[in-house]
């Protein structure tokens, strides 16, 4: 037969090794973990001390940093699965802002008991995510704008709900009281060590990883990002796994106004304003291509923690905002070249 | 024909550790029409890159006119009168025809208004001047890929190009559009206009071509006169003789598999260039392969996308059965219901996922069969993936590179095994081996005989007459949407071009 | 740590500028930071709100010139970008990095209110700035000083009643940000202070998020709506100025109040120096009184602080406007 190669004249890649893979690809699969090191090491670097002590390394300071994220972290996990699809779901701050308020008037005003009140605002994110998916696939209507309006309705929403005011959650026993156990969310268990926020956080993103990396789920959504047409053809239910993604972001946004409400002991409808652009950076950053197809769990939660640990180690050395800004948007600009590059080695983008 | 317009010798381009080029010599003399044949990896490409300036040579000089040159990038070749037209045409879909001729060179008015009527005269000169009947003021996105094509090439020679560069330009158009676009070319030729003419099809050559130069491994492997024999250019472009190009035909049809007996799809809202089925009467038996013919725009693609439900949306009346069984097909579920798989002529516009791996791209028909319970099972797709490196040769033999990464040929045998993983009964293909060099080619048509031969129905369109006249046991001929004629394997080429154009033969 | 025993629920008692000691009385006479020396080197964090509102920056100002006063002082500034969780983190940071004193403005009481605590319960002295978090100053924070925003409206209302509108006639409010708590306070204080007079009528309401370009749009379509209208009561300086070129582009000539009196070109003590508005009402910073509460505790060691500071609004109007603005 003949000795087919890649050909080198569409791209200066590398012909067709059998085993050896692209450096460069490799960087960009773990980029949010080559990332997250790097800022841990400039942490450590950079860190004040304090009698000796490395603050940035302090179990309290570490704590901080890990629950500080955990409410975008939920939300990125569950933007991750629309990214892949090649999707964008704007709605999730707005959803978050909902469901604590939500949460706080069925619980304060509503009298309704804590799981009830949890199943309720989840079923109602997946309810809002499904929808938009719904009205997004049946009218081809691009996410953006679809989430776009799914954000300024959720925001309307929660104002109706919450009449214009904020609600404060007072825990006690009876009418008006929610349940103690609820502020739960806000503590820090196993010898005062570990945010019970970020449990949530680790365990919803446990479960998104099983989910995508080993059903038949999550191999439709890669299918759907990589080539919608082809996973058509190929008999993939390409509209239920577009509806199911959104409904899944949904479904994290109104966890993390549940934690939010916990954490908080509040539900405003201004809650996680601008949440839904940290999230989509942080996917970014974490490799999953904004084109779909490609991207990782393990990615986001990392590239998740990796801004939470740089926004503290600049803070830590009395770093302006405006620094803080400008470091993110490297951060991002550096995550989408890389991947760039890697898409202008395969001889796939321009 | 005189002095050598363009000469370049001893090009040598490495990429990395790769050398894609190895030393090669390549001349051109103006009014000729030189053809560059060579198999994906060739090197082909590379030598149109080099000449058109998107690289610069590591070894090797280029000369035009007797005099050294060096392209730094495409601007620098254009200016010196080398135009290249890419296969992915660089016309903006969205523009008309005139906008697109005058892109970033726009007839201006004073004060800074575009000058459109004079734009769209002066398109017009320029169109008539080949004798092209083009709309100045049409969309492109409107115009057929042939007409696409002779936008593209007014607007190459618009850049005062004394060399064309043309890579594949047959590759999508039909039998009549092809004619016509040689008609251009040669026109071109007699005003003194070196062409560059790159192609996989062998069989256009002599009638075009004033001179052949393969490509084997970076090197020139001979250059000959364009009516040597065919067998000769296989023997150049692969480097040892190939057995027959189409396997031999096994009388092995079976019993009737599809039957369509005055089928039409009527659309649920009319759309004009879709040319629905009409009244179409084919039939496919197990162990069968039968063609479809005809022009373009004859309604070939659109049977099979009916057939499978994923073109418009409409519904099938007239009988449509399967096995004997009257079947509703009005989506793509319904479709692989009844045992119909269906490859598609664009592979990389809806066949695969490029960035992904061969494996995952391979299963993707399959999923639900490797995830019992929901849950991917890794042995179970490892074995499928397995299977289908059995079926097909497919190089190289990594299911973990991206897709995208392989030849056009290794592409199309993973698709064709992506289906064929399925275990289908009908395989619906439309242009099989577009863009597919000659030796997988020869593999591709091997492999579809073998799996008819163990009862898999066939119905391939497909645009290049010599393929459907030596791989298929019967061709329908379809003109308007309807079956016009019907002829067995092995049909005189010209006897199935006059059906297909509604002439006497 | 030191915990003031009795805690005694403080009405505000008000004087002009400087706050009545009125805590209670403690057993031991610790000092409320046990490291306080006359020379030492201190670092005061403050945690910020949000820093893209105008008043934040002038608090932030404020607080600056007035720790450059101490030279022991160093302050760190932190924004909480109009966000709780953000906030939260940097509180936390700034326990960690043992900081001195924490001020802070929250930018919601109860979302805050943990993260105050942790930093009492870290030995830091909590001055709350301008907005308070939820519990007792002198138990659940050291310390709060600020101005009252509902009796910043109210008198803003009382002015309205009295002054603006003796014989009666329509008036409108422009709200802050919905939901949030200074925005609540002020549209409430506003409300109860034209009680006083019944021929005095809101008749629209609308929220302009504190920004101006809303103010702008939500005030047309008011006059629209209703073209009697007389008296604007804009709950910040920036959607005073909105509000402004409504009126100018309706053609009306609508007496406008504003609210913070925040210095500078763009400020309200100018836009009525100029006559373009009737008044405003000064939110004062308290930047000073809290560097000042901070010498106390870090510097004289002391043992105890006063528990509520409130510093009052100064009615700016044509009358003191122009003497205010060389200030």
């Amino acid at each position: 037969m003949s000795d087919d190669k890649i050909s080198p004249a569409s791209a200066p890649a590398p012909a067709a090794p059998q085993k050896h893979r692209d450096p460069l690809a490799l960087i960009v699969r773990f980029q949010s973990l080559i990332g997250l090191v790097l800022v841990a090491i400039g942490g450590i670097i950079f860190s004040p001390r304090r009698h000796g002590e490395i603050l940035f390394l302090n179990p309290d300071n570490i704590a901080n940093i890990v629950r500080a994220v955990s409410e975008t972290g939920i939300i990125a996990i569950g933007m991750t699965f629309v990214i892949i699809t090649a999707g964008i779901d704007l709605s999730v701050g707005a959803v978050l802002g909902l469901s604590s308020v939500v949460t706080a008037s069925m619980m304060i005003s509503g009298g309704f008991g804590l799981i009830p009140t949890i199943l309720a605002v989840l079923a109602l994110g997946i309810v809002f995510g499904a929808i938009q998916g719904t009205i997004s696939t049946r009218f081809r209507l691009e996410p953006f704008i679809v989430t776009l309006a799914g954000l300024q309705a959720a925001r309307g929403l929660a104002l109706v709900v919450s009449g214009n005011q904020y609600i404060n959650i007072s825990y006690g026993d009876g009418p008006g009281l929610a349940p103690p156990v609820f502020a739960v969310l806000g503590e820090r268990l196993f010898n005062n060590t570990v945010p019970v926020a970020t449990l949530v956080f680790v365990v919803f993103a446990a479960v998104a990883t099983i989910v995508l990396n080993t059903t038949r789920f999550g191999r439709y959504v890669f299918a759907v990002g990589g080539n919608e047409r082809a996973a058509r053809i190929s008999g993939v239910p390409v509209s239920m796994v577009k509806i199911a993604v959104y409904a899944i972001t949904g479904f994290a946004a109104a966890l993390a106004g549940i934690v939010h409400a916990g954490q908080f002991n509040f539900g405003s409808a201004n809650d996680g304003m601008g949440y839904e652009l940290t999230a989509i950076a942080a996917v970014v950053i974490g490799g999953t291509s904004l084109f779909g197809g490609a991207g990782s769990m393990v990615g986001t939660v990392a590239g998740t923690i990796m801004l939470g640990a740089l926004a503290n180690i600049l803070q830590l050395n009395n770093i302006t905002p405006a620094m803080q800004l400008l470091a993110t948007a490297a951060i991002i600009v550096l995550a989408a070249v890389l991947q760039s590059l890697v898409r202008r080695r395969e001889g796939l983008g321009r | 024909m005189t002095a050598p317009l363009l000469v370049m010798t001893g090009a040598v381009k490495r990429f990395g550790g790769v050398q894609a080029l190895r030393g090669v010599d390549f001349d051109l003399k103006a009014g000729e029409i030189h053809a560059l044949l060579g198999e994906n990896g060739a090197g082909k490409s590379t030598l149109m890159n080099l000449l058109s300036g998107v690289y610069t040579p590591d070894e090797g000089t280029i000369e035009i006119d007797g005099k050294p040159v060096r392209f730094n990038n495409p601007r620098e070749a254009q200016a010196a009168g080398i135009a290249t037209i890419f296969q992915e045409l660089d016309l903006v879909p969205s523009l008309d025809v005139a906008a697109n001729l005058f892109l970033g060179r726009e007839l201006m008015r004073p004060g800074g208004f575009l000058d459109v009527p004079a734009m769209r005269r002066e398109a017009k000169k320029r169109l008539e001047a080949i004798e092209i009947a083009i709309d100045p003021a049409a969309m492109v996105a409107d115009l057929s890929i042939g007409q696409r094509q002779v936008v593209a090439i007014v607007k190459a020679l618009s850049y005062a190009s004394r060399v064309l560069i043309m890579d594949e330009p047959t590759a999508a158009l039909t039998v009549g559009e092809v004619e016509r676009l040689f008609d251009i070319m040669r026109k071109l030729a007699a005003t003194g206009v070196g062409i560059v003419y790159i192609s996989h099809r062998l069989e256009e050559v002599p009638g075009i071509a004033d001179r052949v130069t393969v490509m084997r491994d970076g090197r020139v492997a001979g250059i000959t006169e364009p009516h040597a024999p065919q067998a000769e250019l296989v023997r150049l472009l692969v480097g040892r003789p190939l057995d027959e190009l189409y396997p031999a035909r096994i009388k092995a049809a079976g019993k009737p598999l599809l039957s369509l007996k005055n089928a039409s799809f009527k659309l649920a809202r009319d759309s004009a260039g879709w040319q629905a089925p009409q009244g179409v009467s084919v039939d496919v038996h197990e162990g069968e392969i039968v063609g479809l013919a005809g022009i373009m725009g004859a309604g070939r693609t659109e049977l099979l996308s009916a057939l499978y439900g994923t073109g418009l949306s409409g519904r099938w009346e007239g009988e449509v059965a399967i096995s004997g069984k009257p079947v509703k097909l009005d989506s793509i579920s319904a479709a692989r219901h009844a045992g119909i798989a269906f490859v598609t002529d664009d592979r990389r516009g809806s066949g695969l996922m490029l960035r992904m791996a061969v494996g995952l791209n391979l299963v993707m028909s399959v999923i639900s069969r490797i995830s019992p319970n929901w849950l991917v099972s890794p042995h179970r797709q490892a074995e499928a993936v397995k299977e289908s490196f059995g079926q097909f040769d497919i190089r190289p033999k990594n299911p973990d590179i991206a897709v995208g990464a392989l030849s056009g040929g290794n592409q199309q045998k993973v698709v064709l095994a992506k289906e064929i993983l399925g275990n289908p009964r009908l395989l619906l293909l439309d242009e099989p081996t577009r863009g597919v060099d000659v030796g997988a080619k020869g593999e591709i048509y091997a492999r579809l005989r073998a799996l008819a031969a163990q009862g898999l129905g066939i119905l391939v369109a497909s645009s290049e007459m010599p393929e459907l006249i030596g791989l298929c046991d019967r061709i329908v001929v379809l003109r308007q949407g309807r079956n016009v004629a019907e002829f067995m394997g092995g049909v005189d080429e010209h006897t199935v071009l006059a059906a297909a154009n509604g002439r006497e033969a | 740590m030191k915990t003031i025993k009795r805690a005694s629920t403080l009405k505000a008692v008000l004087l002009a500028g400087a706050g009545l000691c009125i805590a209670g009385s403690a057993y031991a006479a610790e000092p409320l930071v046990k490291a306080c020396a006359k020379d030492g080197q201190f670092i005061i964090g403050f945690s910020q709100a949000n820093n893209a509102e105008p008043y934040r920056q002038h608090v932030n100002d404020e607080l600056e010139a007035a720790v450059k006063e101490v030279p022991g002082f160093t302050l760190q500034i932190a924004d909480g970008a109009g966000n709780v969780n953000t906030q939260t983190s940097q509180v936390d940071n700034f326990i960690t990095q043992k900081v001195d004193i924490l001020l802070i403005s929250p930018f919601e009481a109860a979302p805050l209110t943990p993260a105050v605590k942790r930093a009492m319960d870290a030995g830091i002295p909590v001055i709350e700035l301008d907005r308070k978090t939820v519990g007792d100053p002198g138990k659940d924070y050291t310390a709060f000083i600020g101005g009252d925003n509902f009796k910043i409206a109210e008198e803003a209302g009382k002015y309205t009643a009295k002054t603006l509108l003796p014989d009666g006639g329509e008036a409108a409010v422009l709200q802050g940000l919905p939901s949030s708590t200074p925005a609540v306070e002020r549209l409430n204080g506003f409300k109860e202070g034209v009680k006083g007079n019944p021929k005095v009528q809101i008749v629209a309401e609308q929220a302009a998020d504190w920004v101006p370009d809303k103010a702008q749009v939500a005030f047309a379509a008011m006059l629209q709506a209703h073209p009697d209208i007389k008296v604007l009561y804009a709950s910040n300086d920036m959607m005073a100025a909105g509000a402004l070129l409504a009126a100018k582009g309706a053609g009306k000539d609508v007496k406008i109040i504003g609210t913070d009196g925040l210095p500078g070109p763009a400020g309200g003590i100018e836009a009525v120096a100029k006559g373009d508005w009737v008044a405003t009402f000064t939110y004062p910073t308290g930047a000073k009184e809290a560097i000042e509460m901070s010498k106390k505790i870090l510097l004289d060691c002391a043992t105890e602080v006063d528990k509520t500071v409130t510093v009052e609004t100064t009615a700016i109007t044509a009358e003191n406007a122009k003497q205010l603005m060389g200030k």
